[in-house]
């Protein structure tokens, strides 16, 4: 059916029913009644012109894009007729859609977009695995078992990656520079937009340095340069060519710039040495089992063949995006249920609105079934109508999802992987597109079963007045409300579990101070070979000097492991040893040791590995601690207190017998009740120096890694005497006023000491923030959501009760004119509020009991059953419930009973 | 409450009936819709008040099936109508639906006379 064709059935439907009630009026008339009369008994004979015009155009039915037009048009103007009821709907069902779409942007950008690596499911991460199954990373030569013998593997890329300096461009950066072993870009299959690949002559020792850099440092810092050959970099020091440009975008691992050859360095003997991450490609057609079940097998022979010698007991095989979202996947999906939640909570709102809605309009409903428009036609009209609200919802929503994602990236925690990858693109809006629809499609099936459902004759008879289904439709209301709170209740419980644990950490005394501390991180070249060593030494003390001479600096220290700060903290196996037992030749071999280059003599190393190892294993002599070099004025300037001993001091220079300062929970392991200082510990694996070191003090116990963890012993050496190989060191700086102010000259300092060291600083306060920025990241998200639910379930409760209380007004005014007080009518409102809470408390508090559970591992030293929080949460809900029901049942006490029995 | 009482005498249609009365009703010609409400009322003695809000969508139904169909005229009293014939294929719905309805009578009889019954002593 054309669009004329139907205009033209259209003028003559009007003609037919107009000539009906001319007909019918002349009929009337010529039976002797006065014209206005008939006029009037003949339109009522028709009754809803407009709505039997409509249910006979119905009939027609052919093309159903003029019906949906028809429809929509229909609902906009039933839309538009309430512009109040409109607006809140759109409103609410906006704010859940919003939330709900912003939050799958992230979960899309981070868990579910495919990593931008050609068949990224092949992409795999392997670990070893000890007997306990951690996982660990690989030793060298478990990495080299592990990829020649393997039969299901295209290739396996062992690979590190850290901060360190890259000078050369046009100015000193700390990059993330990755070293890879040859099969890195082979399975990575990155393209290069320039230059070449690594070749077979650059991986191999001795072979002159040469480096792939990204996209991003070629634009930004070596000016697009078309010749690369004149391009020199010098990275820790080193000078290496650049070879290659990768293509736009690729930066693994991490967030590297910059990639060299792992094979420029030795590889380590030792298959405890777990130091190399590693990544492989399944070959074409091998599934994900089998190649665990390859590797695991080889790694089991790995442990048959050398027994105690070995950690490894089995290998792990995970796909690399799942590798590198698993530390964030399940806060995600937490907080995707916790915002579908507040959806529900939203989507419950409208529902109620438009029950009240459909109540109000029930004999229009009544009406236009009884002239025969079918059920199926009726849920079509139900539809366009939320179909109208969710779209409009949609569109508002995804609009203020732009603005929530900005928001999420801003506040979510810096190291979440993949959070570049976020943004409102096609797929997350077309998860919100059908998220409007699922809406809209849940929302009018809900009314049209509803409108449909009353009887027809009783709706009729009553005249409009709708009291006839105003038990269920009230019930049906208020289990709305029901299930409202009990989701609101949950969402506050998990809010007030992440509260409380947030609370419980910032309670926890860490051991040091925050407060007016400035952290530098340098990235000093290596130091292996005992000249470096010197000047590494000389170039602290040095900064430490000038440091300490700046204006409002009260102390100065360094560390190579700052507590809180993300990185690498070294730890490992330590023993206490009786200098007697460290026969002649081993003392002969510890000096060699100490004397030289570690790096140039394996065989010394592995036999003094051999040696002490032995005694790490042993549980009366051995042990496990962290290992940090530090000096002095790093005690005090983050308040570590000396409890026992001595600090270092001159004294204790390169040559002099080296010594250790020990943190007291190490005491308590191995020397309780007797007295540490003076006895000797073996801890030489850490930095190639085997040198026994003395206990000469004993200082008080520091969170080192989070705030969570409790302290681990530690072993402080001396960083004139171990001043660490590795490149990252901190200087610690405390002020006597405001830290900024000393930052910018502590930053000349170093950039006057050592052009190529890039430093950057903070002050520790920011570090410490940083340390708990997951915990407030899912308070304040789950407290907006939950919030959100709190006020969505008031406003459902005080709309029910409201709603109920403007229905029953000839029942409030029949109880009051038969002497029910003010006091009974009050009562029995608010009674009513108070019965839905309660189920919906009760039914909140069963849900979080079960649900909390899920939660127990991101929780701090609070249970997931907490009664606290469950007490306070029930408590704040009956506040404002009987709050919310205040208003109406106030209302109902102010009903005039004259009012009230004439009006209807 | 006058209202009420002419509902009491007013006798519904039952579903389905109205299209076998329009399809009688256009046995004897042509006819327009007010014209079909009133011999169905004049024919059921004043019984059966066709409810105008029911008739054109049915008129419509029927004429969309292709039972009936329909064309303008000039009227008596010189008014341009809408007027709605029989076609064959109305014709044999028509005799289908009689008998149908035969049947139902004849269900509706035996249960409400039931032949049987002195037998039960």
């Amino acid at each position: 059916m054309s669009f004329s064709d139907r205009e033209k059935r259209e003028q003559e439907l009007d003609e037919e029913i107009g000539s009906h009630l001319r007909m019918a009026e002349q009929d009337r008339v010529a039976r002797g009644e006065r014209p206005d009369e008939a006029r009037y008994a003949v339109r009522r004979e028709l009754g809803n012109v407009s709505l039997v015009k409509e249910v006979t155009r119905g009939m027609w039915g052919g093309n159903w894009i003029p019906t949906l037009f028809q429809d929509l048009r229909y609902g906009l103007r039933v839309l538009r007729r309430n512009p109040g009821f409109s607006l809140i709907a759109v409103l609410t069902l906006a704010l859940g859609i919003s939330a709900t779409t912003a939050i799958f942007s992230v979960v899309y950008g981070v868990l579910l977009r495919p990593l931008p690596y050609d068949q990224p499911d092949q992409l795999v991460q392997v670990w070893e695995q000890d007997s306990k199954g951690n996982t660990m990373n690989l030793a060298d030569p478990n990495f080299q078992d592990l990829r020649s013998q393997n039969r299901s593997l295209q290739g396996l890329a062992e690979f590190g990656a850290g901060l360190e300096s890259v000078s050369g461009g046009s100015e000193p950066k700390r990059l993330i520079v990755a070293s890879v072993s040859s099969d890195f870009f082979p399975l990575m299959r990155a393209p290069l937009v320039k230059g070449r690949g690594f070749a077979p002559e650059d991986q191999r020792r001795g072979a002159g340095a040469v480096v792939l850099v990204s996209y991003n440092y070629w634009r930004q810092y070596l000016n697009s340069a078309a010749d690369l050959s004149v391009v020199k970099l010098r990275v820790e020091n080193e000078s290496a060519s650049v070879v290659g440009v990768l293509q736009p975008g690729f930066h693994f691992p991490e967030d590297a710039d910059l990639w060299i050859p792992r094979e420029l360095d030795p590889p380590l003997p030792s298959r405890t040495a777990h130091n190399w991450t590693a990544v492989a490609r399944l070959r074409d057609g091998v599934p994900l089992q089998q190649a665990r079940e390859d590797l695991a097998s080889i790694g089991r022979a790995i442990k048959k063949q050398y027994g105690d010698e070995v950690d490894i007991a089995g290998v792990s095989v995970v796909r690399l995006q799942d590798a590198l979202t698993s530390t964030v996947r399940f806060r995600l999906l937490l907080l995707l249920g916790a915002v579908g939640a507040l959806l529900l909570v939203a989507c419950a709102n409208v529902m109620n609105l438009l029950l009240a809605q459909a109540a109000a309009r029930e004999s229009e409903l009544a009406v236009r079934t009884a002239l025969g428009a079918s059920r199926g036609r009726m849920l079509r009209q139900f539809m366009a109508e939320t179909l109208l609200l969710s779209l409009t919802g949609g569109v508002v929503g995804v609009l203020g999802a732009y603005w929530g994602v900005h928001w999420l990236l801003r506040l979510a925690p810096p190291d979440t992987p993949g959070l570049a990858g976020v943004s409102m693109n096609l797929p997350v809006l077309l998860f919100a597109f059908s998220l409007s629809l699922a809406v809209a499609v849940g929302l009018g099936t809900f009314t049209a079963m509803r409108a449909s459902s009353g009887d027809i004759r009783a709706a009729l008879a009553e005249g409009g007045r709708g009291s006839a289904s105003s038990f269920s439709t009230q019930f049906i209301g208020r289990a709305i409300v029901v299930m409202q709170l009990a989701i609101t209740m949950t969402l506050l419980i998990g809010a007030g579990l992440f509260g409380r644990s947030l609370m419980r950490v910032l309670s926890v005394d860490p051991g040091f101070r925050t407060e007016h501390v400035v952290t530098i991180d340098l990235a000093l070249p290596s130091a292996f070979s005992p000249d470096m060593k010197i000047r590494r030494v000389q170039f602290l003390n040095e900064l430490f000097a000038r440091l300490r001479a700046l204006p409002g600096v009260e102390d100065v220290g360094g560390t190579n492991a700052l507590p809180l700060a993300t990185g690498i903290s070294s730890n490992g196996g330590f023993a206490v040893v009786n200098p007697q037992q460290i026969s002649p030749r081993t003392q002969e071999l510890i000096n060699r040791a100490a004397r030289g280059d570690v790096r140039e003599d394996s065989a010394l190393m592995k036999e003094l590995t051999d040696f002490f190892g032995q005694l790490f294993r042993d549980p009366k002599q051995g042990g496990s601690a962290d290992y940090t070099s530090v000096s002095e004025g790093y005690f005090r300037s983050i308040g570590i207190p000396l409890v026992r001993g001595r600090l270092f001091d001159d004294r204790d220079a390169m040559d002099a017998p080296h010594v250790a300062v020990i943190s007291e929970s190490l005491v308590r392991e191995k020397w309780a009740n007797q007295d540490p200082i003076g006895r000797s510990i073996e801890f030489g694996n850490m930095d190639g120096d085997p040198r026994l070191l003395t206990v000469i003090g004993v200082v008080g116990d520091v969170r080192e890694r989070t705030l969570e963890t409790p302290p681990r012993p530690t072993i402080y050496v001396n960083y004139r005497q171990r001043p660490q190989t590795t490149s990252r060191f901190s200087a610690v700086v405390r002020t006597a006023g405001d830290p900024a102010t000393v930052i910018a000259s502590a930053q000349k300092i170093v950039r006057e000491l050592d052009p190529d060291v890039p430093p950057s600083s903070s002050s520790f306060a920011t570090i410490f923030a940083a340390s708990t920025s997951v915990r407030r990241f899912n308070l304040v998200l789950f407290g907006i959501f939950a919030g959100t639910a709190l006020l969505l379930a008031i406003a459902g409760i005080y709309g029910v009760l409201a709603y109920s209380v403007a229905r029953r007004t000839r029942e409030m005014g029949v109880r009051m004119a038969l002497g029910a007080s003010a006091g009974n009518v009050l009562r029995l409102v608010m009674g009513q509020g108070m019965v839905t809470t309660i189920i919906g408390v009760i039914l909140g508090l069963v849900g979080s009991f079960i649900l909390m559970r899920f939660l127990q591992s991101m929780l701090y030293e609070v249970g997931a059953a907490d009664p606290l929080t469950f007490a306070a949460v029930a408590l704040l809900l009956f506040a404002v419930a009987l709050l919310a029901s205040y208003l109406p049942a106030r209302r109902a006490t102010k009903v005039d009973p004259i009012v009230a029995l004439r009006y209807e | 409450m006058p209202r009420k009482e002419r509902y009491q005498n007013r006798i519904e249609l039952l579903q389905g009936t109205l299209d076998l009365l329009i399809l009688q009703t256009l046995r004897w010609g042509a006819q327009h819709g007010y014209g079909i409400s009133q011999a169905i009322h004049g024919n059921s003695g004043e019984v059966f008040q066709v409810d105008t809000g029911s008739l054109y969508p049915a008129l419509h139904r029927l004429e969309k099936q292709g039972w009936i169909q329909s064309e303008w005229k000039v009227s008596e009293n010189k008014q341009r109508v809408k007027a709605y014939r029989l076609t064959v294929l109305g014709r044999k719905r028509l005799a289908s639906e009689r008998s149908r309805w035969k049947q139902v009578m004849e269900a509706m009889a035996g249960i409400l006379n039931p032949i049987g019954e002195e037998s039960k002593a």
